[in-house]
C-alpha cells in the first residue's frame, strides 16, 4: 500500500513544523493488520532525540523491527515439552471433552510466539456472544462486588467451558485455591489435571510457560507452592496474561503475605481456600480491572486532575503526618491518586498501589467505618504485614495510612482527624469531587495549533473548550485528525494520564477492545529479544494505533481507521506537548516517594 | 497460619497503643470502655454493632476486613454514661492470629455465634478459651446467640448455651440484629456488669 515512503530528511528534527505534504494513500481499512515500515534509518540518524520535549518525526518508522504475523518461528517463549504436557493433560484428565484441549494436538506442537500472532483483531472477544465474560458491557461495578457468580458451574458445565477467560489458582499438590468461575471445591479434578501438566514438565527439569490449543491459550505461572493458570481465548498476548497472573498472585500476597508458603512446608496438602475466605469480590474486581484499568499493564498509576495549589495543600498535610511515623499516607479518589507521601527512602510500587486500591474498593466493609487491618505490600516487602488505617472521607475519597506498628491505631486516627480538618478547610474534598465529575483530558480539547498554546494554561485544566480551539465540530467524532483516545505515561514519574472516552468509543465493550489493543501494542513494544522499540504505526479495520516510546514517556494513541498518517503523527506531537503543558495538574510531581 | 505479624525492621516508633481504651474511667460517672466482638465469620458481629451504633440493618453481607472501629455512648438510668469503643473483628480464619491485637486490654468481650450454626457455637467456645488464657483476667464476657429471628432453623439450644455461659462466668443473651431484638439490652447488661470502682489501666 504505502509503497513510496520517501526519504526522511536527515535533519528532520524535533521542532520541524512542516507537515509531510504527501498524504498517505492508504484508503483500505479492511486491509488486515497492516504495519507500515517506512524507512530503515537508525534512531541516531533520524535526529529525534528522546528528550522530553522531542517530537515525533512526521514520518514514522520502525527503528527496530516489530514482529509480524508471518514470523511464528520467533517463539522466544516456547517450551519443548508443551506437546508432551498437553498429551499428559489429555491422558490424565477425567473430562476428556473440554474444548480447550481438543485441538492441542494439531496446534500444540508449534506454539507461536504469542506476541507474534499479530494483530488478529479481537475476534476472540467480540465474535461469538453466547457467553461473555463477567463484566462485559452490561456490568456495573456492583456485579462483581457481590463476589463470585456462577457458583453452580463446574468443568462439566457447558456454560463453564464456554467462558472466554478462566483464572485458576491451585496448590502444588493440586488442591484448588481459587477459580474465577464455578466453585473451587467442585474443580478438584480439573485442578489436579493442571497440576499434572505443570509437574510433568517440572519433572524433566523444565518449566511450562504456555500451551496453545486451538483458539485457547493456557498460561502458567509457578510461585513456589502456588500455581496460577489462565485459560483464555481472548487473543491477549502471553506477556499480558502472565502479567495478570502476577497481579493475582500479588493480590493474594497482599492478603496473606508470602509466609503462607510455610503452611505448605508443614503440610503439602494444606487447604488454602479457608485463608482466603470472603475475598472472592477482591479477585473478581481485580480480574474485571484487567479489561478497564490500563494501570494493570502499564505498571503506573494515574492521578486525579487537580489544580496545582489544591494538590500541594493535600501533600503538605500528608507530609506533616508522615513525619510523625507513618510509612505511607495515600489520599485517593476511587482509583486515582490525589496525593501520596512516603516516609524517607520508602517507595511505593505502582503495582502495590493498584492492588491496595483494588482491595480497599472491593471490600465493602471499609466504607462502613474506620478500619485497621493488616495488609502486605508485595513489592515493598512480601514477607511482612503492614497495618493499614483506612477511612472513607466521602463516597469516593479515602485516606490510607500505612504503618509498621501494630498498635498505632489511635495515633493514625488522630492523624486522620487532623488531615480531614485540613482537607475540608482547604476545599480539597470539594475540588476532588468536582474533578471526578468533570473528568480528565478530552481528545476534543487537544489544541489544534501548537502556537496558540505555548504554555498558557486555561483556568481549569485546559478543559475550557473555547479557549483550546476544538476541532471536534469539524471532525464529527473525536479529536483532531480523528484522534479517538490516548494514554501518556511518564516513565520517570511512574504515572500515566488517559484521555476520557468519548464517541465513537462509548461503551464498555469498545473500551475493553481498545485497551486490549493497547495491551498488545505495549507487549510488542516491550518484548524482550526484539530490543526496545521506539515507534509503531498500525492500521487495522478498527483503528489506527500509534505508539511512541522514548526514555521519558510512552504514548499510545488510537485514531479513526481512516486517519491520515502524517496528520496523526502531528497530533501525537501536540498531545505530548499538551500533556507537558498540563503536567502540574495531571501528575503528582516532586512530592512523590519515587523522587527520594 | 502465617499471619503472625512479622515487622520489617524499620522503626516506626511506638505511636500509641490499641490499649488506650482500656476501661479508662474518665470520671466516676462517665466510663470509657474497650469492647471487642469475636466469633465465626457470618454470625452477624458487624450487624449487631451497626444496629447498636446506627440503628441500621443491612441484609447484604459485607465481609469485615481486619477490624472496624466504632463507638457509641450509652446513657444509663442512674445518669451515668458508658462510651463503648468497639472493635468489630473479622471472623475470617486468616485474622485469628491477629485477634490478640484487638482483645488485648479490652474490658469487654462479646463472643457471638449463630443459633442456626452448630459450627459457629464450637468456634465461640474456642474464643472463650482463648480469652480465658490470654485476655485481661477481669474481662467481662458475654455469650451472644444471634439470628434469633431464625428460630425455626435453630440448632443450638438455649439450654446448652445458657449452661456453657454459666460454667464460664459469662452472661448469655440471644439477639436479632435484623429485628433489633435484645440489641440494646445486650449493651445495657454489659454496662451494668462493668466494675464501677476505679480500675487501673
Amino acid at each position: 500500500m504505502d509503497s513510496d515512503p520517501g526519504p526522511i530528511p536527515p535533519d528532520d528534527g524535533p521542532s520541524n513544523p512542516n507537515p509531510n505534504p504527501r498524504l498517505d494513500p492508504e484508503p483500505n481499512p479492511q486491509e488486515y493488520a497492516q504495519e507500515e515500515r517506512l524507512c530503515s534509518l537508525t534512531l541516531e540518524d533520524s535526529g529525534y532525540a528522546p528528550a522530553s520535549n522531542g517530537s515525533l518525526p512526521e514520518d514514522i518508522y520502525s527503528g527496530d523491527e516489530i514482529e509480524e504475523e508471518e514470523e511464528p518461528a520467533a517463539a522466544s517463549v516456547s517450551v519443548d515439552e508443551v506437546e508432551r504436557a498437553a498429551g499428559e493433560a489429555r491422558a490424565s484428565s477425567s473430562h476428556g471433552g473440554a474444548a480447550w484441549r481438543e485441538n492441542s494436538e494439531q496446534d500444540g506442537n508449534a506454539p507461536p510466539s504469542p506476541s507474534s500472532s499479530g494483530y488478529a483483531g479481537e475476534r476472540g472477544s467480540s465474535g461469538e456472544s453466547e457467553i461473555e465474560e463477567v463484566g462485559d458491557g452490561r456490568a456495573s461495578p456492583d456485579d462483581w462486588s457481590r463476589g463470585k457468580e456462577h457458583l453452580d458451574e463446574d468443568d462439566a458445565s457447558v456454560s463453564w467451558r464456554k467462558r472466554k477467560k478462566h483464572f485458576f489458582v491451585l496448590s502444588h499438590s493440586g488442591k484448588p485455591i481459587y477459580s474465577r468461575y464455578g466453585d473451587e471445591h467442585k474443580l478438584a479434578g480439573f485442578s489436579a489435571t493442571l497440576q499434572a501438566i505443570i509437574s510433568f514438565v517440572e519433572n524433566s527439569g523444565d518449566r511450562v510457560k504456555f500451551v496453545r490449543a486451538g483458539d485457547h491459550q493456557v498460561v502458567f505461572l509457578v510461585k513456589g507452592p502456588i500455581y496460577l493458570v489462565c485459560i483464555s481465548c481472548t487473543e491477549e498476548p502471553y506477556a499480558a496474561l502472565r502479567g495478570q497472573l502476577e497481579l493475582i498472585y500479588g493480590q493474594m500476597l497482599l492478603i496473606l503475605t508470602k509466609s503462607v508458603n510455610r503452611c505448605f512446608q508443614k503440610n503439602p496438602k494444606f487447604d488454602m481456600t479457608t485463608l482466603l475466605g470472603g475475598t472472592d469480590a477482591v479477585f473478581s474486581s481485580l480480574i474485571h480491572s484487567f479489561s478497564w484499568n490500563p494501570a494493570t499493564f502499564l505498571h503506573a498509576y494515574t492521578c486525579l486532575p487537580l489544580a496545582c495549589a489544591t494538590r500541594l495543600a493535600a501533600a503538605a498535610i500528608l507530609q506533616d503526618v508522615s513525619d510523625s511515623g507513618v510509612l505511607f499516607a495515600i489520599l485517593m479518589c476511587k482509583h486515582k491518586v490525589v496525593s501520596l507521601v512516603g516516609a524517607q527512602k520508602a517507595s511505593l510500587h505502582p503495582d502495590d498501589m493498584l492492588l491496595l486500591a483494588n482491595f480497599i474498593l472491593s471490600s465493602e466493609s471499609f466504607r462502613t467505618s474506620e478500619s485497621f487491618s493488616p495488609i502486605c505490600l508485595p513489592r515493598y516487602n512480601p514477607m511482612a504485614f503492614l497495618y493499614a488505617y483506612v477511612h472513607f472521607l466521602d463516597g469516593d475519597t479515602y485516606l490510607t495510612l500505612l504503618t509498621t506498628s501494630s498498635d498505632a491505631f489511635y495515633h493514625l486516627k488522630d492523624c486522620r482527624i487532623r488531615i480531614e480538618a485540613v482537607l475540608v478547610k482547604s476545599n480539597v474534598l470539594c475540588e476532588a469531587q468536582r474533578s471526578m465529575l468533570d473528568g480528565g483530558l478530552h481528545v476534543e480539547d487537544v489544541p489544534v495549533d501548537s502556537s496558540i498554546r505555548s504554555g498558557s494554561l486555561s483556568p481549569h485544566l485546559g478543559l475550557d473548550k473555547t479557549a483550546a480551539g476544538s476541532l471536534s465540530s469539524r471532525m464529527g467524532t473525536g479529536g483532531p485528525a480523528g484522534l479517538w483516545h490516548f494514554i501518556y505515561k511518564s516513565v520517570y514519574l511512574d504515572q500515566y494520564v488517559s484521555s476520557e472516552f468519548s464517541a465513537p468509543i462509548n461503551n464498555s465493550n469498545q473500551q475493553k477492545r481498545l485497551y486490549r489493543a493497547y495491551q498488545k501494542l505495549y507487549a510488542s513494544m516491550h518484548e524482550k529479544g526484539t530490543g526496545p522499540n521506539k515507534t509503531q504505526f498500525r492500521r487495522d479495520e478498527n483503528y489506527v494505533l500509534l505508539c511512541w516510546i522514548t526514555q521519558d514517556f510512552e504514548l499510545y494513541a488510537a485514531f479513526d481507521p481512516l486517519a491520515d498518517k502524517a496528520l496523526a503523527i502531528k497530533v501525537c506531537n501536540r498531545v505530548c506537548q499538551w500533556v507537558r503543558d498540563l503536567e502540574n495538574e495531571i501528575f503528582l510531581l516532586g512530592a512523590s516517594p519515587f523522587s527520594w | 497460619m502465617g499471619c503472625s505479624s512479622s515487622l520489617p525492621d524499620r522503626n516506626a516508633g511506638r505511636l500509641g497503643s490499641l490499649n488506650n481504651g482500656n476501661s479508662m474511667v474518665t470520671d466516676s460517672k462517665n466510663l470509657r470502655v474497650k469492647l471487642v466482638l469475636l466469633g465465626d465469620s457470618g454470625v452477624g458481629k458487624s450487624c449487631i454493632v451497626l444496629r447498636f451504633v446506627r440503628g441500621q440493618f443491612d441484609p447484604t453481607s459485607k465481609v469485615t476486613v481486619g477490624a472496624s472501629f466504632l463507638s457509641q455512648t450509652l446513657a444509663l438510668q442512674d445518669s451515668t454514661t458508658v462510651k463503648f469503643e468497639i472493635w468489630d473483628t473479622a471472623g475470617q480464619e486468616r485474622y485469628a492470629a491477629l485477634a490478640p491485637l484487638y482483645y488485648r486490654g479490652a474490658a469487654v468481650a462479646v463472643v457471638v455465634y449463630d443459633i442456626t450454626s452448630p459450627e459457629s457455637f464450637v468456634k465461640a467456645k474456642y474464643w472463650v478459651k482463648e480469652l480465658q488464657k490470654h485476655a485481661n483476667p477481669d474481662i467481662v464476657m458475654a455469650l451472644v446467640g444471634n439470628k434469633a429471628d431464625l428460630h425455626e432453623n435453630r440448632s443450638v439450644s438455649v439450654q446448652d448455651a445458657q449452661d456453657y455461659a454459666e460454667k464460664n462466668g459469662m452472661f448469655f443473651i440471644e439477639t436479632s440484629a435484623k429485628t433489633a431484638d435484645n440489641i440494646n439490652q445486650l449493651f445495657e447488661e454489659i454496662a451494668k456488669r462493668l466494675p464501677r470502682t476505679t480500675s487501673s489501666s
